[in-house]
């Protein structure tokens, strides 16, 4: 294996008297899309927020790129990791265009003024599979699916290696989402990024994923490609997981 | 109407001293309004940046606000003397509590996933406070400013009674020569001034509220 972008050594973190990971170790591959499952409280957002520095691990290192997330300042790394969440958190006062272009802005990249700008922001909005045309609106004018691809479209603005998405479609509709599912896949082929994808949902996680990291209580329970995770579950836990994709409940 | 008569008759008369009243009145209030606004803006920042500071500062605004305007004024003359001075230290002291209360609430009440959205994707402090704080906070600030510009251009009125400039002048002289008219005719340039200045600043503040939302 080639070294690993992002690696967590032993890692554990409590809230309180809450233990959320318990010596929890991984690596990811350049390239990788990785997806996130297990239940609520299983720790899977708590390790996508001590990638990009939000948490500190109370024992154990997470290196991004080599380095310790530790000793790296916190603001230069996260302007280097895009990130995107359930509720987006657009910025009300600013255009969509000035949203996406909000990271580029605060780091003071070159070439993201005036027409330059424009022209990138319709790039990006192209790629997340939205017209140009919506960069001068604001966000409360904006769907909830519209809002999630903008969304997408500022992590993705200052070129980042690494992206961090935590339920990013938890909040749109079935159609919706199968649609944004494709658009991120794709950009996935076309950018070679590196996405770490939290998710509750099973299919979604088997979709998307290259890999698919199963969590409970804070601890790994499989780490595998998706078909190898459908077909040799390593835990009942996985297994009764993976059974509930494969047919519908349907009410009596 | 006989009082309307004599108020409009003395309008017409002293005209040249009502505008001369006016201009002090207004160049009294914006002195304090500026200061206030400043100081309560910074605070109002500061506090919220620091949790622990909310309790004692806004509580002693609190204390200072509920003190009776003219024995406020009254306290200061042995420090400040009588005039203008001691009439701005006053209406200054009034105007910070709205503009910290305000500048407070609204910057401690914004959506807490677009700020987790903000640090989340490398802002510093000061950017987030500068670009995404303070510009969505601003309809609920800018409420404050609105409040402490009314209250400063009216509660101006009794600066007169330490020797401040400004339409108290009328209103008081007014009063020590029974006459009525120049009571009101002094009263009624204080509230015009107050409601055309509060309409402008919520015309203002509802675009403000309406941007950040």
């Amino acid at each position: 294996m080639t070294q690993p972008i992002i690696r967590f050594e032993g890692v554990s973190k409590s809230f309180g008297a809450q233990a959320v990971l318990r010596d929890f170790s991984l690596d990811v591959a350049p390239g990788a899309f990785l997806t996130i499952i297990g239940r609520s409280g299983c720790g899977k957002t708590t390790a996508l927020r001590l990638v990009n520095g939000l948490l500190t691990p109370d024992a154990g290192r997470v290196l991004v790129q080599g380095e310790d997330v530790a000793g790296t300042d916190p603001v230069a790394l996260r302007r280097r990791i895009g990130y995107a969440i359930q509720s987006v958190g657009l910025f009300p006062h600013m255009t969509v265009e000035k949203n996406i272009a909000y990271v580029p802005s605060i780091s003071g990249l070159e070439g993201w003024k005036g027409a330059q700008r424009q022209e990138k922001a319709a790039a990006l909005l192209r790629q997340v599979g939205l017209e140009p045309e919506l960069a001068r609106r604001y966000p409360r004018a904006l769907s909830g699916g519209q809002r999630q691809r903008v969304g997408i479209a500022r992590a993705l603005a200052a070129g980042p290696d690494i992206l961090l998405m935590d339920e990013p479609f938890g909040a749109v509709d079935e159609i919706t989402r199968g649609q944004l599912q494709d658009e991120i896949l794709r950009i996935h082929r076309e950018s070679g990024i590196t996405i770490l994808f939290v998710t509750h949902d099973i299919s979604e996680a088997l979709k998307l994923g290259t890999h698919t990291l199963v969590m409970d209580a804070g601890q790994v329970l499989q780490y595998a490609p998706p078909s190898q995770i459908l077909a040799q579950p390593a835990s009942p836990f996985v297994e009764q997981l993976v059974c509930r994709s494969r047919e519908f409940q349907v009410r009596e | 109407m006989e009082l309307l008569e004599e108020i409009i008759a003395l309008y017409a008369q002293r005209a040249d001293w009502f505008a001369g009243l006016l201009a002090s009145h207004i160049a009294l209030a914006l002195t304090a309004i500026v200061i206030s606004c400043s100081i309560g803006l910074l605070l109002g920042v500061w506090t919220a940046e620091h949790p622990w500071a909310a309790p004692p500062v806004i509580g002693l605004c609190n204390v200072l606000y509920t003190i009776p305007a003219i024995s406020l004024l009254g306290i200061l003359i042995p420090f400040s003397g009588i005039g203008n001075k001691t009439a701005v230290i006053a209406l200054t002291i009034y105007g910070v509590m709205p503009m910290v209360r305000n500048t407070y609430v609204g910057l401690t009440t914004l959506d807490p996933d677009i700020l987790e959205a903000a640090r989340g994707m490398g802002s510093t402090r000061m950017q987030t406070l500068l670009r995404v704080k303070l510009p969505m906070a601003a309809g609920v600030i800018l409420a404050g400013v609105r409040n402490t510009v009314v209250m400063t251009i009216s509660v101006a009125g009794i600066a007169s009674f330490v020797g401040a400039g400004g339409l108290g002048v009328a209103i008081y002289r007014g009063i020590t020569i029974y006459n009525p008219a120049m009571t009101a005719a002094g009263s009624i340039l204080i509230a015009l001034l107050a409601i055309l200045c509060d309409l402008a600043l919520g015309a203002l503040e509802r675009y403000f509220k309406k941007r950040g939302s």
